[in-house]
């Protein structure tokens, strides 16, 4: 017990968190933010890289770490039909594996996209890679196929030719697909040992990219989906939906859930009470300022941080969302800023990192950081590293 | 002396036995991915199979690329993955894939198009040379990606041999081309060495139709609705349409050479609108034959009054047979028939009524069929994608 005990202060005065984990579209429950400290501020092309490993196609999806693997999907070839899924070692870049499944389904989508928009959840049971395809496979951490699904086999209609980009979530033992399309869409809840429909629920015939987000009230773990038609929340088990929230639109952009709190990407950003069965109708305060476009906003250090796809960062009070400061940053944006370590990291799409300190109250940039690649993803957080998924690769960045 | 005959009688049953087992475990594991079906109905099976499959290794490594079938993409996929895993096991394991009975495999037709590509694709990354040996023999694949790469490759090598037969050689590698990109190029590159270049006929568009619309669909249910033209075998018919209007069918042509027919231009700009385009298709024998639409609107295709596909997806872009439905021409005369919607949208960008169709078999070459067409006012038959030399602009509402 006083081994234990010494063994946890030791690690406190040194600083060092406990590795968590990145195991899904913007990390736990989608929130952008992670536990990890120790975190680089600077780093450049050459500098700073512990490693860079080439990846066989494109993808605005993130990686995933759990543990010390590293998940990331791509797509590759002149029809964007060759789907990738690959594995590396956290520590070193190793890859550990690469499977590659061939599309069954449309490969039609915006030209900034790619098959690979979706980001992959993981756990330690291995990785669930969801295509814009509708191709869908589960593999254990070893590579080992556990199970494989075509959706669009299986639901012809599925149609979205601006292409999908809504990642998969775990829930409550079940992973959540959202699939909303124009033509058959669907929520659904699969068996992630065998991939087979637990529930599958009926959407609105309209496109949306939004992630799923999760919150577990008592002994009810909801699965809260936003679209444009509204917010729904779903009983993860047995896919009933719980209550609707028509002011929750939204089609690119997740929100995040802090503890009762949920901030929606509507207005601007829009800060809800989570009650027991929906949402306070009237939200606790809307702040226009907070511009967001295809990132989603990140809640941080007691701060609301919006970056909007031209590039303006805009940072309010999370309690009251006075604005406290919005400016220019360098360039487009399509990924989601991330936060760790009392630093919040803007990644453009030229691979240009703007790190802002997150407790300052005023625009406080520590650096901007070229890694010099093309990049529309946003950045994982793990192991003291932080993973970044460009057009050619996949670099760890930290010591 | 008996004992050791004894015994090396019975080892050399043994060995013969186990690729006999071997062989049986590898034709269970098969058939239980094979069974694999829709919403996952058979992983629970499939799941240890692929193990199974793995854990052979370079044994079962044929025997799985052969099980692989392109009428089966669910199942494809199964075995693609274990196929890599064998091979990735093999390599880590310091050990050469059988590069004989890959290229052997790779070359021989009857196999899946799929399977040809993978094992083509471990050979050469085995083997980089196996390339330039092999891809000649793929120009006119039935699997696409052997086609393209073959193409791409003879047009690298024909433009650094600058040979005197350039022109016969740009001409052979057109026909064979089925992506649009390289069709593209390679008329290009054809036009500026001499030759020509027919991309409207090369990709077998319609090019001459019979309109009639616009009809009312106030609600996305227009989708659904059959109109009265949907199951038309000619155009003799005359409908109430859009407002009460009296419609008959009306000849439409296009002279673009990528087969666009212009609606709003045809017919008018109208919302919440339904319009038809049918064309007569005359074929020799019966010939199986992909219907491809491209639109930025929905879509429904019909083949001699049996729909074939239908796509209700409106302003989300046109890909370029982003539709395809797929059926069998008769003998004789073939009613196509296309349904295209427009919704309400308001944007600039969700403005656009138009279609693109073509006829083509499997590959993505034109059908060698005919559509019957009134030229000067008589009835003719001509290849799909012809365009009259003199034509004049139809994308003109009279």
């Amino acid at each position: 017990m006083r081994a234990l005990a010494t063994i946890c202060l030791v690690l406190v005065l040194a600083g060092v968190a406990p590795a968590a984990d990145w195991p899904q579209f913007r990390g736990p429950n989608a929130s952008g933010v992670s536990p990890e400290s120790g975190l680089p501020t600077v780093w450049g092309k050459d500098a700073g890289i512990r490693w860079r490993a080439e990846l066989p196609g494109r993808g605005p999806g993130s990686p995933v770490v759990v543990g010390t693997r590293v998940y990331v999907t791509c797509s590759s070839g002149p029809r964007d039909d060759r789907l990738h899924v690959l594995c590396f070692d956290s520590a070193t870049g190793r890859q550990l594996w690469h499977r590659q499944l061939q599309a069954t389904g449309s490969t039609a989508a915006h030209p900034k996209s790619s098959m690979a928009a979706n980001t992959p959840v993981a756990d330690d049971t291995g990785v669930y890679a969801l295509f814009g395809t509708g191709d869908l496979a589960a593999f254990d951490p070893d590579g080992t196929l556990r199970w494989y699904r075509s959706l669009v086999g299986d639901y012809p209609t599925i149609t979205n030719q601006v292409g999908m980009a809504a990642s998969p979530v775990l829930a409550a033992g079940r992973l959540i697909v959202p699939m909303d399309n124009a033509g058959e869409s669907f929520l659904a809840a699969l068996d992630p040992k065998y991939g087979k429909n637990l529930w599958k629920a009926d959407r609105p015939r309209e496109i949306n990219w939004t992630t799923p987000l999760v919150r577990t009230r008592g002994d009810r773990t909801e699965v809260l989906f936003a679209a444009p038609s509204g917010l729904t929340a779903f009983d993860a088990l047995t896919g009933q939906k719980v209550w609707t929230f028509k002011g929750g639109a939204a089609s690119i952009p997740t929100g995040t859930v802090d503890g009762e709190a949920l901030y929606l990407p509507v207005g601007g950003v829009s800060k809800f009470r989570l009650e027991a069965n929906g949402v306070a109708e009237k939200p606790e305060w809307q702040a226009k300022d907070l511009q967001t476009g295809y990132p989603s906003p990140l809640v941080y250090a007691g701060k609301v941080f919006a970056v909007s796809s031209q590039g303006f960062v805009a940072c309010a009070e999370a309690k009251t969302g006075k604005l406290l400061y919005k400016e220019r940053l360098k360039g487009a944006y399509s990924g989601s800023p991330v936060a760790a370590d009392g630093k919040v990291y803007c990644m453009n799409e030229q691979g240009l990192c703007t790190v802002l300190d997150a407790t300052a109250d005023t625009f406080e940039p520590l650096a901007e950081n070229a890694l010099g690649e093309p990049t529309l993803a946003t950045p994982a957080i793990a192991n003291r590293m932080i993973f970044v998924r460009t057009d050619k690769s996949l670099v760890a960045i930290g010591k | 002396m008996r004992v050791r005959s004894a015994v090396v009688l019975g080892l050399g049953l043994a060995v013969a036995a186990i690729p006999a087992r071997a062989d049986e475990e590898i034709e269970r594991a098969l058939a239980a991915i094979r069974s694999v079906t829709r919403e996952g109905q058979g992983n629970e099976s499939a799941g240890p199979a692929w193990k199974t499959l793995v854990s052979k290794g370079s044994a079962a490594l044929l025997p799985t690329l052969a099980a692989m079938s392109d009428d089966n993409p669910t199942v494809a996929n199964w075995l693609r993955t274990a196929v890599q895993s064998i091979a990735a096991a093999e390599r880590d394991a310091g050990r050469k894939l059988p590069a004989g009975e890959l290229e052997a495999f790779a070359k021989d037709t009857k196999f899946a198009g799929v399977a040809r590509r993978l094992a083509y694709e471990l050979l050469v990354s085995q083997d980089p040379g196996a390339a330039a040996r092999l891809l000649p023999g793929f120009l006119n694949d039935k699997n696409l990606d052997l086609r393209r790469d073959a193409i791409a490759y003879e047009l690298d090598v024909l433009e650094k041999a600058a040979r005197p037969s350039l022109k016969a050689d740009l001409e052979r590698l057109f026909a064979a081309s089925r992506d649009r990109d390289q069709v593209e190029l390679l008329a290009r590159k054809l036009t500026e060495n001499g030759g020509t270049a027919n991309v409207s006929e090369h990709f077998g568009f319609v090019t001459f139709v019979s309109l009639v619309g616009p009809f009312d669909g106030p609600d996305r249910s227009r989708f659904e609705t059959p109109y009265p033209p949907e199951t038309a075998l000619d155009t003799s018919g005359t409908f109430v349409g859009k407002d009460g209007a009296r419609l008959r069918w009306q000849a439409a042509g296009t002279t673009d050479r990528m087969g666009n027919f212009d609606l709003n231009k045809l017919l008018g700009p109208y919302k919440d609108a339904v319009a038809y385009a049918l064309s007569v298709i005359v074929a020799d024998e019966e010939t199986p034959c992909e219907v491809r639409v491209s639109s930025a609107t929905s879509v429904k295709i019909f083949l001699n009054q049996k729909e074939l596909f239908g796509r209700d997806e409106y302003h989300h872009g046109v890909t370029f047979d982003g539709n395809v439905g797929r059926g069998t021409l008769k003998k004789g005369e073939n009613v196509v028939v296309l349904k295209v919607c427009q919704n309400n949208q308001r944007e600039e960008w969700a403005q656009r009524w138009q279609f693109q169709m073509r006829l083509c078999d499997a590959t993505g070459a034109a059908l060698p069929v005919r559509q019957k067409v009134l030229l000067a006012g008589r009835p003719q038959l001509v290849k799909l994608g012809f365009i009259p030399e003199s034509a004049p602009n139809p994308q003109e509402k009279k």
